[in-house]
């Protein structure tokens, strides 16, 4: 057998040898790019984005800013879900805190009024005022000017073995006094995906 | 030269197709969930890595029987995304494809999604997150809308019930309304074309009603197997069980028998057609006609005196003949065996408090199977709804009653 055939049969069973040697991967990535997972679903870098475009926005609407000494207190509540993915809204809702607690400092007072927070504060307090513990100056509990809250909602089409999502997460600050909706924006996002004849 | 080359791409090719392990399902009917858990842990870490998913699934349906809530919880969401994400890699395609199927990651048959979403939905649910639930059913009944068998798409009555459930207790009353309507429309539709249960089941009627709700796993769902001449065909056989209904008791009386809310064999055998069946089908025609075509030349080589045309009949027939052996017509019958054969519902207006919940599993004829009766505590809150799932498994609630850190009763409370 010539050379040539020998290479024809080599490069024909070239493909199946790299199916069979595929290597694995494990490495750093940039939290704003995507990653080769995939999927049409919200990502680390929709979150960091969305994160950034809220908090700027309510620093240059200004309401947080208070006129008088007081600081104007806020706390950010809960992120309901109205789509077809799960979503771990603490990762968001965290995530908007801390851009807003960097860029707000001591301007304002965030509030923890999260289940755990609010146990672990109750808990204290009573430790204090029993003397089990020692503490400073006694305060009552802060009470709160506005409440952040947000929906996700989606749109999904399919279309054979086309499918696309879309989603809106929209955030809104309510003055807890008047009931006014203080601010509002959104972050806007949509995916489009083909499935494979392999999952079909 | 030529055939060892060939010889080579055909163990490339097999050495690509995966090879499970029998489940020990002897060991799962009898309760045994620290075998099952030793198991499928050990298949995630040392197992066929393309076979992830499907065994993360079962781990974590063991965890959910072993009240290892938020575990079995953070295994099924996984699990299920990875299950509907659809960025498949050129070379796992192409491997699929031009190899064996099962070289394939496990995503699941549209079933096995929606059953991944009716549990990771009811995990949400139990952890008072009852909008994350409801995107979970929702995901579920996605999945069963992408069944190519389009008639039989939406018939799955159990996830819109408990997507319009998760909807009242996130105070969403219009979309609850959508949702009871379609899940009575999904029974009907599903007990007329076959599955089991009542068209006019009372927990359909009254979908809203009761603040106990128990879900209950029956019995052990379908078998997936190979058929065809090449085994190129996926089809799948019920694993028949006893125990067929269940009875519900609270303080000694009874609240009443369990309705099936899906019928687990039926939803798999109205998948539909796929698209690798077609493939699969064209793959197995070629390696008979290969075959065929390999004896032939190598027949019609060996009857001739001409030396060269001799060679070449049978350098064509060993050449056909390896690539019949390459072609992989057999179709991926990777499955989720522990699934049940039906989940069954039961909601109850009942005292708020603590309870003794008795559960008793029947045969179809009323007959009260003790080996699988169980006895749980239970607490129904002053507001809100109490939300428990069981299995037609032995002595697992003596397991429960048994663990320090989740005592009798479990964790499985949802508080308003």
């Amino acid at each position: 057998m010539g050379y040539t055939k020998h290479l024809t049969l080599c490069l024909a069973l070239l493909p199946f040898l790299t199916v069979s040697c595929k290597g694995t991967v494990d490495r750093r990535i940039d939290p704003d790019e995507p990653d080769a997972v995939g999927g049409a679903v919200l990502d680390s870098q929709d979150i960091r984005a969305m994160a950034d475009k809220m908090s700027r926005d309510i620093i240059a609407s200004g309401i947080l800013k208070s006129a008088t000494p007081e600081r104007t207190s806020f706390y950010i509540t809960g992120l309901r879900n109205d789509t077809s993915d799960t979503i771990d809204r603490e990762i968001v809702l965290t995530k908007i805190r801390t851009e807003l607690a960097k860029n707000l400092g001591r301007q304002v007072k965030i509030l923890d009024r999260s289940k755990e927070g609010m146990e672990e504060i109750q808990r204290e307090r009573a430790a204090k005022r029993a003397g089990a513990v020692t503490s400073g100056e006694l305060k009552g509990l802060a009470g709160s000017d506005y409440v952040l809250k947000g929906t996700i909602k989606e749109r999904m089409k399919q279309a054979g073995k086309l499918k696309s999502v879309y989603y809106l997460v929209t955030f809104e600050l309510t003055d807890l006094e008047s009931g006014e909706l203080s601010w509002t924006n959104d972050y806007e996002v949509k995916f489009e995906s083909e499935k494979s004849v392999i999952t079909r | 030269m030529a055939s060892r080359l060939l010889l080579l791409g055909t163990l490339l090719l097999a050495a690509c197709a995966s090879h499970e392990p029998p489940v020990p399902l002897d060991r799962f009917l009898a309760g045994d969930l620290d075998a099952m858990r030793e198991f499928f842990d050990r298949e995630i870490r040392a197992g066929n890595a393309n076979s992830g998913a499907l065994y993360l699934n079962q781990l974590a349906g063991v965890e959910l029987l072993d009240g290892r809530l938020e575990s079995a919880r953070k295994k099924f969401d996984a699990a299920g995304r990875f299950m509907n994400n659809d960025n498949v890699s050129g070379s796992e395609e192409f491997a699929a494809i031009w190899g064996a199927e099962s070289s394939k990651a496990w995503r699941g048959d549209p079933y096995e999604k929606a059953m991944n979403g009716y549990y990771t939905g009811i995990l949400y649910w139990m952890a008072d997150q009852p909008d994350n639930g409801r995107a979970a059913f929702r995901r579920g009944l996605n999945a069963d809308s992408e069944s190519e068998g389009e008639k039989f798409q939406n018939d799955f009555a159990l996830l819109f019930w408990l997507a319009g459930r998760a909807s009242v207790r996130m105070g969403l009353r219009d979309d609850a309304e959508a949702y009871f309507r379609q899940a009575s429309e999904a029974q009907v539709f599903a007990v007329t074309h076959g599955a089991r249960g009542n068209p006019e089941a009372r927990i359909l009627r009254e979908p809203a009603r009761g603040n106990l709700i128990c879900l209950v796993d029956m019995g052990l769902g379908p078998e997936k197997y190979p058929d065809g001449s090449d085994g190129e065909l996926a089809r799948f056989r019920a694993r028949r069980r006893p125990e067929a209904q269940a009875e519900v008791f609270l303080g000694g009386q009874s609240l009443g028998r369990t309705e099936i809310l899906v019928d687990v064999p039926y939803q798999a055998a109205t998948r539909g057609g796929t698209a690798m069946e077609g493939i699969r089908k064209g793959k197995a025609v070629f390696k008979d006609l290969a075959t065929i075509g390999g004896i032939v030349a190598i027949s019609r080589g060996l009857d001739t005196n001409d030396s060269s045309a001799r060679n070449t009949s049978i350098g064509i027939g060993i050449g056909l003949l390896a690539l019949s052996l390459l072609t992989r017509a057999e179709a991926d019958v990777r499955h989720w065996t522990t699934l049940p054969d039906t989940v069954q519902v039961l909601a109850a207006e009942v005292p708020p408090g603590r309870h003794v919940l008795r559960i008793e599993f029947q045969d179809a004829f009323g007959n009260v199977l003790s080996g699988l009766t169980q006895e749980w505590t239970v607490e129904v809150p002053v507001s809100g709804e109490g939300v428990y799932y069981f299995r037609s498994l032995p002595g697992i609630d003596r397991r429960a009653a048994l663990r320090a850190e989740a005592p009798v009763g479990t964790a499985t409370e949802v508080k308003s």
